[in-house]
């Protein structure tokens, strides 16, 4: 049980302007969240390259989340449409790869919607704990 | 490089949640810290002081400070490490407080998180760079959307204060909710009296450009540079020819037209000058009723007309103005009671809203002022209001108090009383809400001196009974089931968000809360600013208010605008992307993606075609470098690497 | 020579004069082993082939030779790659010459080497449906669906998509589109633990070469490329499993809604590890999610270097 315990390792990408102040908001709000998730300010969620979510997967994330303003709310009017699209791509390229897709996962909260980002935390961290931790590389050298 | 981190106790905000003394120690052993500690309030005066002594005494060339968030203390830290000697850039902050002591119970785990906050945010300040502004010309003119009571006020100030003023309104006149008004609370003065003066002010200031019936199709540029570009709305008659003198209204033969001014209490002409006192004063067509439009023929006003200023031809017009700060003071709508089935969905004519209602006492409306009930134009002797239909009520998706209603309430109690002093009015109410200054007096004074009687408690129902309106409803304070017949109902239909204020919120970009109100900087310390650079509010734009505040708004926007304004010269924010010449390959693919249109193809010196940044046009979104395949355009201060180095902090810790 | 070689050579010639070279397909070092022929003059056309072998996309030289004039023989898949990279504006229509060749297919090496020794070919020839290979102790006869590429099994472009001369006559698509995401089914059938494992073995081999790479015709970045900088410093030099997961996840996404399905990168992966699989499964992605296809249309804008603010199939997650 102790195990069960462990913290994951999740990181997260946030807009500034939206998802970033949501957190702030459910912060001033007191909104209790598990505290496994680190996260990454960035101005939009549209300079969320998915190599950066690749990478932290590849680092040896047990789940990454990037979220974003609602679609049409972008302080950059644009970015979040981009990144609609490439992370959705990516999210169904990793199966592919043999990466669990709920491993990664992308969405929308604004800066008022403390409540929202205490439940996509408290969700999302539960999400990757059911999955456990992930799978890690090695190298296979029968040739 | 040397690196200084600062813990924040926060008193026990941080204090008591995260071992900070634990996280100041461990921020020791990570790479380039020199020097590390922990503080009880870092952002007070003695708090900086402490930063810039360490930075001269330690030779800090970087400098983390671990608190609250960045969005509320950057720029704090920013100054105090510039004037340290530092470039402000040289700094980052860990967000220890909201993102962690405010959030999580575990002591143990939250101490852990914020180390490895401050790892991260290590990390990425050894990859920082001084960054310098670049000074920039500003256009001096500013945009008020929105001509009701905070966008005049706006406008005033600003046109006052020697700038030039763009009001847009989308209306045929200025003057918003307060125009429809009859007396205000708490004083009781006449509204329009009031008001009607400010509006002159308005259409006859040297420094402002009014463009009514007209609405905003597009706004590009930033803050000192914006282009706005705005719809003039066809009206069917040229405006620098009417004269106001209403003949056509006179003569229309369509009588039917809807009133928007009036709420809809009666009719008026297809053809219309919105109110006596309107600014400006000029008439319109509305083609849904004009018989011109629906029948091909009639052209009475076309002939009426003195100065033959009728044009059935009139096409919609955009015309762009170029400015260099926004003021949006668009105001409220109101809630829609047909919703409520339980109210009688507006089936019933004696069932009307409260602004319908100043509509029936003013005396320039409809009925001279003389309160006749609309089903068959008799004086109502029991008047029944209906507070927070459509306020407090989450099954409705309006949870919010939409603030003034109260208080209007009981004014157009006291003001039946004075036109029919032989009738009685009864308040259905959940709380009185009455905190300004002289408001718990005026409702007092209209329960005890106008025998306002006051019912705490909801309706469930309203319906016909004969010619009465019956109201039943419980009174919590009894504890009983009461029913009323009324000879005229009021309600009291809440506050709710402008219609189209989304849609503009998008176009200003600037962000608005699940009501479609608009959201300011800091709900305490920043209330009339945005997020956006040069993006201001005023009034019931950015939630229900009363007049007062509205106005008191509407010159604090202005009072921003003109210290905004006071220097010729504004720095960009240096926090834009930078191409590395060596790395770019044309592909151009950055310049495809950028929402701004802030790169360009240029030839260097080797005459090899690369990607430029147009350092006044980039906003820092750093689209383009998640796009760059080799990574050659980074915006500074979120380049692929700090971003990186933040990741592997965390990961190979 | 072929009447179809000899129509190409005339035709080049009379192109010689409109640019600076032509890139075509030659005699290699024996018959089954073709190789792309830089003609500048006459006299080159000499070696000129065209023929079940000339597999190479001779796309994938255009992004090295940018401001030049060029001539270029095609086949149907290879067209795609050179629409791309006019869509993309990384090169001109205006300083191309292009020949395009209907295409029925061109032989996997990979595969003809399964099935015998190919060490000492004298010669090889296709008679209707057979590839006859002769060495200098057998010869051996194949049905030719079994050899040729598996691109060529589903292709739907047999005829080039862009072209200033087309040597015979068109070709229509007979080739069935479902198979095209065959080798994307099958590996999906596995468990998700089966393909993370698949991938670690294959891609152990990967010996950091950059083959893949430095072939495929979309890579534009060249010695830019990500794979090998520090700044920014995406992957170290390690030749560890996870860099070498990293190179081709790179790869992927940056060919996300660009790859043009040429197959070259694992073509010429000296140590046969199946990555085109990985961009197939890219390109299936591109297609369900925006209804495009990489280098068919030339006024197309890549779906990820645009977008719909209602995406009609991108559903919001709900939390
Ligand atoms: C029945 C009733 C009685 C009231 N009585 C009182 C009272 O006695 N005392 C008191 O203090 N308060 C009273 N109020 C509140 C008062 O109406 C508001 O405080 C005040 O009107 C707010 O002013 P504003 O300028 O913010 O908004 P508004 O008055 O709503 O003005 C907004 C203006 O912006 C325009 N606009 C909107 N969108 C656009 C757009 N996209 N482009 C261009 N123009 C646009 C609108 O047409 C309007 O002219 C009462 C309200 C009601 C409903
Ligand atoms: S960061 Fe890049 S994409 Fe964003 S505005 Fe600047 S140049 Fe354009
Ligand atoms: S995306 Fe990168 S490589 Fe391409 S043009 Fe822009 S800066 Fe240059
Ligand atoms: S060609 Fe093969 S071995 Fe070479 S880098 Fe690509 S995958 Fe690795
Ligand atoms: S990724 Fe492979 S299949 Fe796609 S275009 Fe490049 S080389 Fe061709
Ligand atoms: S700023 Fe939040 S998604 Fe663009």
């Amino acid at each position: 049980m102790a195990e069960e315990k462990k913290e994951a390792k999740i990181v997260g990408f946030l807009c500034n302007w939206c998802s970033y102040g949501g957190a702030d908001t459910a912060g001033v709000s007191r909104f209790k969240q598990p505290t496994d998730l680190r996260i990454i300010r960035v101005p939009c969620s549209g300079r969320v390259d998915p190599l950066f979510v690749v990478k932290a997967l590849e680092s040896g994330a047990d789940g990454v989340l990037v979220s974003g303003c609602h679609p049409r709310d972008c302080h950059y009017s644009e970015g979040n449409f981009y990144a609609r699209r490439r992370l959705e791509v990516l999210k169904r390229f990793l199966p592919f790869m043999g990466i669990d897709p709920n491993r990664f996962e992308y969405t929308w909260v604004s800066a008022s919607e403390g409540q929202r980002w205490q439940q996509v935390v408290t969700k999302f961290t539960e999400q990757i704990h059911n999955l456990g931790p992930a799978p890690k590389r090695e190298e296979k050298s029968d040739r | 490089m040397r690196i200084g981190v600062f813990i924040c106790h926060c008193g026990s905000n941080i204090a008591g949640t995260v071992d900070v003394k634990k996280v100041a120690e461990e921020a020791k052993r990570f790479p380039h810290v020199v020097y590390s500690t922990d503080y009880m309030y870092t952002c007070s005066e003695p708090g900086q002081l402490e930063i810039q002594e360490a930075i001269k005494k330690e030779k800090l060339d970087g400098v983390v400070v671990a608190s609250c968030s960045p969005r509320m203390h950057e720029n704090t830290f920013r100054r105090t490490v510039e004037k340290a000697g530092l470039n402000r850039y040289m700094f980052e902050m860990a967000n220890i407080r909201e993102h962690v002591s405010w959030v999580g119970v575990d002591k143990e785990a939250n101490t852990k998180k914020a180390i490895d906050l401050v790892r991260m945010a290590v990390a990425k300040v050894t990859l920082n760079q001084p960054l310098f502004p670049k000074s920039f010309k500003v256009n001096k003119n500013v945009l008020v959307i929105g001509g009701g009571v905070a966008g005049m006020q706006a406008a005033l100030d600003c046109a006052d204060g020697g700038l030039k003023v763009i009001l847009v309104e989308k209306n045929p006149s200025i003057g918003g909710k307060m125009a429809k008004l009859d007396k205000t609370f708490p004083t009781i003065d006449c509204s329009i009296c009031i008001l009607g003066p400010k509006m002159v002010d308005v259409g006859q200031h040297e420094n402002i450009k009014l463009y009514t019936y007209s609405e905003i199709e597009e706004i590009s540029g930033y803050v000192g540079n914006y282009e706005v570009k705005i719809r003039k709305k066809a009206t069917y008659v040229d405006w620098t020819k009417c004269t106001g003198c209403g003949l056509c209204m006179e003569k229309c033969p369509s009588k039917k037209a809807f009133d928007p001014f009036n709420e809809g209490i009666a009719p008026t002409t297809a053809i219309n000058i919105p109110f006596p006192q309107a600014i400006p004063k000029k008439a319109k067509i509305d083609p849904n009723y004009c018989r011109q439009f629906i029948k091909g023929k009639c052209g009475v006003c076309a002939k009426i007309c003195p100065v033959q200023a009728i044009d059935y031809e009139m096409q919609d017009e955009i015309v762009t103005e170029k400015v260099g700060a926004i003021i949006v003071a668009t105001g409220y709508s109101l809630f829609d009671h047909t919703k409520i089935k339980e109210y009688g969905a507006g089936k019933y004519l004696d069932v009307i809203t409260s602004i319908q209602y100043e509509r029936l006492l003013n005396a320039s409306g409809p009925t001279s002022g003389h309160i006749l009930r609309p089903s068959d134009n008799k004086e109502p002797k029991t008047i029944v209001f209906v507070a927070c239909v459509g306020s407090r009520d989450k099954s409705l998706g309006v949870p919010y108090c939409s603030n003034f209603c109260c208080m209007y309430i009981a004014k157009q109690a006291i003001l039946t009383k004075d036109h029919i002093p032989d009738s009685q009015s009864y308040v259905f109410y959940m709380d009185i809400r009455a905190p300004g200054k002289g408001y718990e007096e005026f409702v007092r004074r209209a329960q005890e001196e106008y025998g306002v009687k006051y019912i705490r408690g909801r309706v469930s129902r309203i319906f016909k009974r004969g010619d009465k309106m019956v109201v039943r409803g419980s009174d919590t304070l009894l504890g009983t089931q009461v029913e009323l017949e009324a000879d005229l109902v009021v309600l009291a239909t809440g506050a709710i968000a402008e219609e189209g204020a989304r849609e503009l919120a998008e176009k200003l970009r600037i962000s608005y809360d699940p009501y479609g109100f608009y959201i300011e900087s800091h709900p305490k310390l920043r209330p009339v600013e945005t997020n956006t650079a040069g993006v201001f509010l005023a009034g019931a734009c950015q939630g229900p208010k009363d007049i007062p505040a509205s106005v008191g708004q509407g010159s604090a926007a202005a009072s921003k605008v003109l210290s905004l304004f006071s220097k010729d010269l504004l720095e960009s924010d240096p926090q834009i992307a930078h191409v590395n010449e060596m790395l770019c390959v044309d592909c151009k693919k950055c310049i495809q993606t950028c929402p701004y249109g802030a790169i360009e193809e240029k030839k260097t010196p080797m005459g090899k075609i690369v990607a430029s940044v147009i350092e006044t046009v980039c906003q820092g979104c750093g689209l383009c470098t998640a796009t760059c395949p080799p990574g050659a355009i980074q915006l500074q201060q979120f380049t692929d690497n700090q971003l990186l180095a933040e990741v592997k902090a965390f990961f190979h810790a | 020579m072929t009447d179809r070689e000899e129509k190409i050579s005339e035709l080049i010639k009379n192109e010689l004069n409109n640019v600076d070279f032509f890139i075509a397909y030659g005699r290699g070092y024996d018959p089954i082993h073709v190789k792309p022929l830089f003609v500048y003059e006459e006299k080159d056309l000499d070696d000129l082939v065209m023929n079940i072998f000339c597999v190479h996309n001779n796309a994938s030289y255009l992004k090295t030779v940018k401001d030049k004039k060029v001539g270029i023989v095609v086949k149907g898949c290879d067209s795609r790659a050179v629409v791309q990279l006019i869509q993309e504006g990384l090169i001109n229509r205006d300083n191309l010459r292009i020949i395009g060749i209907p295409c029925t297919g061109v032989i996997s090496i990979k595969k003809l080497k399964e099935k015998m020794d190919i060490s000492r070919v004298t010669e090889a020839k296709v008679e209707s449906d057979s590839v006859i290979i002769k060495t200098s102790d057998e010869e051996k006869r194949f049905e030719k669906d079994d050899l040729l590429a598996d691109k060529c099994l589903w292709c739907q472009y047999p005829t080039p998509v862009i072209y200033d001369h087309l040597v015979g006559e068109t070709i229509e698509p007979s080739r069935p589109k479902e198979l095209e995401y065959k080798i994307v089914e099958e590996m999906e059938k596995e468990d998700l633990n089966v393909r993370f494992e698949y991938w670690n073995k294959e891609l152990s081999r990967c010996i950091r070469c950059y083959a893949c790479r430095n072939v495929c015709p979309m890579c534009v970045c060249q010695d830019q490329c990500v794979m090998e900088s520090r700044n920014p410093h995406w992957i170290s030099l390690k030749s560890n499993i996870t860099e070498k997961v990293m190179i081709q996840l790179i790869h992927a996404i940056h060919l996300a809604g660009r790859c043009v399905s040429c197959g070259e990168c694992e073509r010429v992966c000296p140590m046969d590890i199946p990555i085109f699989k990985i961009k197939q499964k890219m390109n299936q992605i591109v297609e369900e999610l925006f209804d495009y296809k990489a280098g068919i249309d030339l006024e197309a804008t890549p779906p990820l270097y645009t977008f719909q603010v209602e995406e009609a199939k991108i559903k919001e997650r709900e939390w």
